[in-house]
């Protein structure tokens, strides 16, 4: 499709305002998640986005168990269920034989959304050379991590979305270490785009924000070829609170800055409210403290920890190039402009 | 009666593993995940330049591990596209997850497994357990021991796994090294005819698509785990009939049974391969090459007077009780060659040695089994060694065996 | 001589993740009391429970034999669920309306087990005659308990210490010596730290305990209708299910029992926002012809979002979900006599207690 056609595309399809928002599902309710789970929150914003000319690929996890609960289901569009580690490879076989059968006329022509969705450890951890092999290909998937920062269906452990020093089964505090994750939590977008060249699109989301989330999914589903989503989703379960206080975290976490809402189309980073405001002078961060403190899993805290987060999240916006998402500090390097 | 078309079209020298990617291209699969691993790898070599040159119209798709090229595979079957795929060894337990729930999915992806040793140490050598793994999940097994039967059963593959009545993934074997890299001449038919016998795969409705909205394997619990294992077990029983239908179209389509040339002249029972066992004291079993040594050695034993046999098992999935039983009954002795081993097992005999035996079990009478465990990690199984097992076996026709498993040749046993 | 005279059952019902610790820690104590009276005993869960969800209605078992010998006990209590309990424990008095734990279920009765002259103790604040309006009769009789307390909820990472494991077991003593005895459980209970504490509100429990005899016809009427399993000739093959057909929910599952607290509407006050609508992590609101947004109360979880998201100042308010006895919908009621809905809103929301629970120490 022509450039320009495709941003007409794009943009005509953007929804401006909730009311805009198309009634129909193709995820409904009767799933077994935990009251207030944001993720099942996702699951329902993909599949709205996406409609019905649509196939969704499932990995093992909190996605699967909860949403087809014994041999029942919440999905109105065709679901597969994949193993934990293969949403990548799954999503690249699906579209690869779309492809293939539509060009040799044993299927209809029409395009087909192709959405494979996996969690922390089936995207970030065990899963991630799939994904990266599904990013090097042409085929038009999306792959989308939805991102509750635990193994939560196997009951909350440690995985490498964890944040620093959260409390899951795999790092409690003790009477001899208070801290037991001490690795910070991985960027996915970014390694994605640093290391892919050919996908057009690829975004941070949190369902907190419903509009922003509904159109990065339209986004991408449009644009073409392989293309990332990474959503962050309160877990009322893992992160231990209120369940109906889901929506104000998925918000604080944004306007802390600890989770950057951005999206890069065809080679440019673009940010998206609150982190807009934050990068460019309009609005403070409000300190981590605000949302670690209503979080039980951070219950066993000091100062000094909520200090060292602090400080992590200034580096992201006072000292990185691009400001919450590359970690690159500076180039040593004077660069001709000819 | 319609003229007689020219039934082959071409000879072409070929080893197996080209063999398999000629009949794939033959039957026109859409998708193709490869990742690479000896000895199998050169099946997605051809096949890929079959692509680029234009002979086939396919995805070619190159994974970052057999994880997820058995995945894509099995999506790709899915949605409705027929597929190929494959792997060795280490190669194929790498990729288990995604194997064993392609069966439970019944998706019917071909599979070729070129049998190699297991880590460790690095082997190449033809051994037989990496494609046993999934005996007892639910996968179709059968195991070629010459190129044209690797051609031909490969298309007897797709018409067989892609069945409604079976739909279930099917494993193609052949040894590494003596199969997978030693060429012979292979008969081709014409492409023409292959539409003739190999209908398009057709999911009916467990097809994934907009069009037919399913959901495919929901979590479930005890209240649903034994009646889907129940059905997938009733499959692969159907799948013994349709396999029966499928040689017998073959046949009629092509002019010949499956595995056999001119020179060759297959009998016609797909599931196992009887030579010489009418009137056999001494019956050998094998799979996979080792029955041309087998067949020679025969040859000059029966000239000597000994009264011996063979029966090559070709499909191990579904497995053929029933012939085994027709075809053993009457012998005194059963020389089992196993080209695999099962550690710790009952009498410490191999993994065919108890297929064997446990089918032969509830006849009043029934004759002696032996397992005779060698060729492992590709080291040669000769027409010398098999005349041994052939006298080993005769002299146990009258006497109890006191020694039911040999390894052959290994060095620090008697052999 | 049946299973039924050699072991009796204990089962503890209660609210998924939220009271986890209690069921378990509860379990704990019957066990090492049994065993102290000298009796073999056991405990386990469902594991088809298993990972919990908030507020999912799960349930925990103790087995204690009873003239009958450990290996035995482990024998008759290698199941998923024993078919028929002594008594009952309640952790939440919301759960009397019903428990429906996962899908192809239905919603199960609270009792469904209970052995004739079975016991059911609840934790709860409201008196016996109240909470009789919400459980279902049976045709025998029975005794019904209950311990004066506010459901105990807690978070995954901290256990609520709130004396309720006490209170239960000298509930518990007092109505069933035959399962665990006073003396040997202030004997148990003298062995952990801050045993004078636990061991005032064992007593205390033991003698306030209220109860008395539900005779057989005596409750409310329960259709219990699970689905019936299907054959491995009727499923399809595959594992393959037929989705949700468009503009319908999940008939199989459909959760309603999760909730403890539902949303009410002040329509009224409305101003068709269509935030609730969308903040739904359940899509249980459903958009009416004039723009208002109806709940579908049988699939609702009762999580609280709609509430917090919406903006108008008490047009959204969760309520106890014992004051319900349907999952009639509220615009529906609305719509019929306006008048009447806003009174019955005002009456419903004044009774209502600020919601009780700490999940673990994050708020």
């Amino acid at each position: 499709m022509v450039e320009k056609e495709m941003e007409e595309k794009v943009y005509k399809s953007i929804i401006k305002t909730i009311k805009d928002t198309p009634l129909e599902e193709f995820y409904t309710s009767g799933h077994r998640t935990c009251q207030g789970c944001e993720s099942a929150l996702v699951m329902r914003f993909l599949a709205k986005a996406a409609g019905q000319r649509t196939i969704v690929i499932g990995a093992t996890g909190c996605m699967y168990v909860a949403n087809t609960t014994y041999y029942s289901t919440s999905w109105i569009v065709p679901w597969v269920h994949t193993q934990l580690g293969g949403s990548g490879a799954a999503a690249l076989g699906t579209a690869a034989a779309l492809r293939a059968l539509m060009r040799k006329g044993k299927i209809k022509q029409e395009p087909i959304n192709v959405i494979a969705f996996c969690g922390d450890l089936g995207c970030a951890d065990m899963g991630l050379s799939g994904v990266s092999n599904a990013m090097t290909y042409d085929y038009n998937l999306l792959i989308v991590l939805y991102d509750n920062e635990s193994a939560a269906n196997t009951d909350i452990q440690e995985t490498s979305m964890t944040p620093y020093g959260a409390q899951t089964s795999f790092s409690r505090p003790g009477k001899q270490r208070r801290i037991m994750k001490k690795r910070w939590k991985k960027s996915v977008v970014p390694m994605i785009i640093a290391g892919h060249r050919n996908i057009r699109y690829a975004a941070t989301m949190t369902p907190a924000y419903p509009l922003d989330s509904i159109n990065k999914i339209k986004k991408a589903l449009a644009i073409g070829g392989p293309t990332f989503i990474h959503s962050l989703d309160p877990c009322p379960k893992g992160w231990d609170y209120d369940p109906r206080f889901s929506h104000e975290l998925g918000v604080l976490a944004a306007e802390t800055g600890l989770w950057p809402l951005y999206e890069y189309t065809d080679g440019e980073i673009a940010y998206n409210e609150p982190t807009k405001s934050i990068v460019e002078g309009r609005m403070k961060r409000k300190p981590v403290k605000e949302y670690l403190e209503k979080q039980g899993r951070f219950s066993h805290f000091t100062e000094e920890d909520i200090e060292h987060i602090e400080r992590m999240v200034d580096e992201m916006y006072e000292e990185w190039e691009i400001p919450g998402v590359m970690p690159i500090k500076s180039l040593n390097v004077k660069i001709s402009d000819k | 009666m319609t003229e007689v078309k020219k039934l082959v079209e071409k000879e072409v020298l070929m080893n197996g593993t080209q063999a398999v990617a000629h009949a794939a291209m033959y039957a026109d699969v859409d998708v193709v995940a490869a990742y690479p691993i000896r000895p199998y790898t050169e099946v997605m070599d051809t096949i890929s330049k079959l692509i680029a040159d234009g002979e086939l119209d396919a995805e070619f798709i190159v994974a970052e591990g057999e994880h997820g090229q058995f995945e894509t595979v099995k999506h790709a079957s899915l949605v409705g596209a027929r597929t190929l795929v494959g792997s060795s060894g280490v190669g194929w337990l790498y990729g288990m997850e995604a194997i064993v729930v392609t069966a439970t999915d019944r998706a019917p992806i071909v599979a070729i497994i070129g049998n190699r040793a297991l880590d460790d140490p690095g082997a190449y050598g033809v051994e037989h357990n990496d494609a046993l793994m999934v005996r007892d999940v639910g996968w179709l097994l059968v195991w070629v021991d010459t190129a044209q039967e690797a051609f031909d059963t490969t298309l007897i593959a797709y018409r067989v796994a892609e069945d409604q009545r079976v739909l279930l993934p099917l494993g193609i074997s052949m040894d590494g090294g003596f199969l997978t890299h030693s060429e012979q001449i292979v008969r081709l038919p014409p492409k023409e005819l292959v539409k003739n016998f190999l209908p398009p795969y057709n999911r009916g409705k467990y097809l994934v698509h907009p069009d037919n909205p399913i959901t495919v394997a929901p979590q479930v619990n005890d209240d649903w785990v034994m009646e889907i294992r129940r059905q997938h077990e009733e499959a692969m029983e159907r799948a013994r009939g349709v396999i029966v239908e499928a040689y017998e179209e073959f046949k009629k389509v092509f002019g010949r049974y499956p595995g056999s040339t001119n020179e060759l002249q297959m009998p016609e029972n797909p599931f196992v391969e009887p030579y010489m066992v009418d009137d056999a004291e001494v019956v050998l079993i094998g799979m996979g090459t080792v029955s041309k040594p087998m067949k020679v050695a025969i040859k000059s034993m029966r000239r000597q007077g000994y009264k011996v046999g063979m029966l090559r098992i070709r499909w191990f999935r579904p497995f053929p009780t029933q012939d085994v039983i027709k075809y053993l009954a009457n012998s005194r002795v059963v020389c089992v060659v196993d080209r695999d081993y099962s550690m710790g097992s009952p009498n410490r005999g191999g993994v065919i040695y108890h297929e064997i035996r446990s089918s032969l079990y509830d006849l009043d009478q029934r004759p002696r089994v032996m397992s005779f465990i060698g060729g492992l990690g590709g080291r040669e199984i000769t027409t010398q060694d098999v005349k041994k097992i052939i006298k080993i076996g005769y002299e146990h026709r009258d006497t109890p065996i006191t020694k039911p498993v040999y390894w052959v040749g290994v060095r620090g046993d008697p052999w | 001589m049946g299973v039924k005279d050699e072991v009796k059952y204990v089962e503890i019902v209660y609210r998924g993740i939220f009271q986890k610790r209690l069921a378990k820690y509860i379990a704990e104590g019957i066990v090492y009391t049994a065993r102290e009276i000298g009796r073999p005993a056991l405990s386990f869960g469902r594991y088809g429970d298993s990972p919990e969800r908030n507020g999912v209605p799960a349930k925990y078992y103790v087995g204690i034999g009873n003239g009958v010998n450990e290996e035995d006990l482990i024998g008759y209590s290698t199941r998923v669920e024993p078919d028929l309990v002594d008594t009952i424990i309640v952790l939440d008095d919301t759960l009397l309306k019903g428990v429906e734990s996962w899908a192809w279920q239905g919603v199960q009765p609270i009792n469904l087990k209970l052995k004739s002259n079975g016991t059911m103790l609840v934790t709860s604040t409201k008196r016996i005659n109240e909470l009789l309006k919400m459980i279902p009769k049976k045709d025998f009789n029975w005794t019904l308990g209950v311990i004066n307390t506010e459901p105990s909820f807690s978070g995954l990472w901290a256990f609520k210490d709130d004396l309720t494991m006490e209170k239960v077991w000298g509930g518990l003593a007092k109505l069933r010596p035959d399962i665990i005895d006073l003396d040997h459980l202030i004997k148990y209970v003298s062995k952990k730290q801050d045993a004078n504490k636990r061991i005032s509100a064992v007593k205390e429990a033991y003698s306030s305990v209220d109860y008395r005899t539900v005779m057989k016809g005596e409750g409310i009427d329960f259709v219990y209708n699970p689905p019936r399993l299907l054959t491995w000739h009727e499923m399809l093959e595959g594992t393959v299910i037929p989705a949700v057909p468009r503009g319908k929910r999940n008939e199989l599952f459909k959760r309603g029992t999760t909730k403890f607290e539902r949303p009410t509407v002040d329509f009224d006050t409305c101003i068709k926002c269509k935030l609730c609508w969308i903040y739904c992590p359940d899509e249980c609101f459903d958009e009416t012809p004039d723009g208002y947004y109806d709940i579908a109360y049988d699939y609702c979880v009762g999580c609280g979002i709609c509430a917090d998201v919406c903006p108008v100042k008490d047009c959204i308010v969760m309520v106890d979900e014992s004051m319900f006895t349907d999952y009639r919908r509220p615009y529906e009621m609305w719509k019929e006599n306006k008048a009447k809905y806003k009174e019955w809103l005002k009456n419903v929301r004044q009774a209502r207690k600020e919601r009780v629970y700490v999940p673990g120490l994050g708020r």
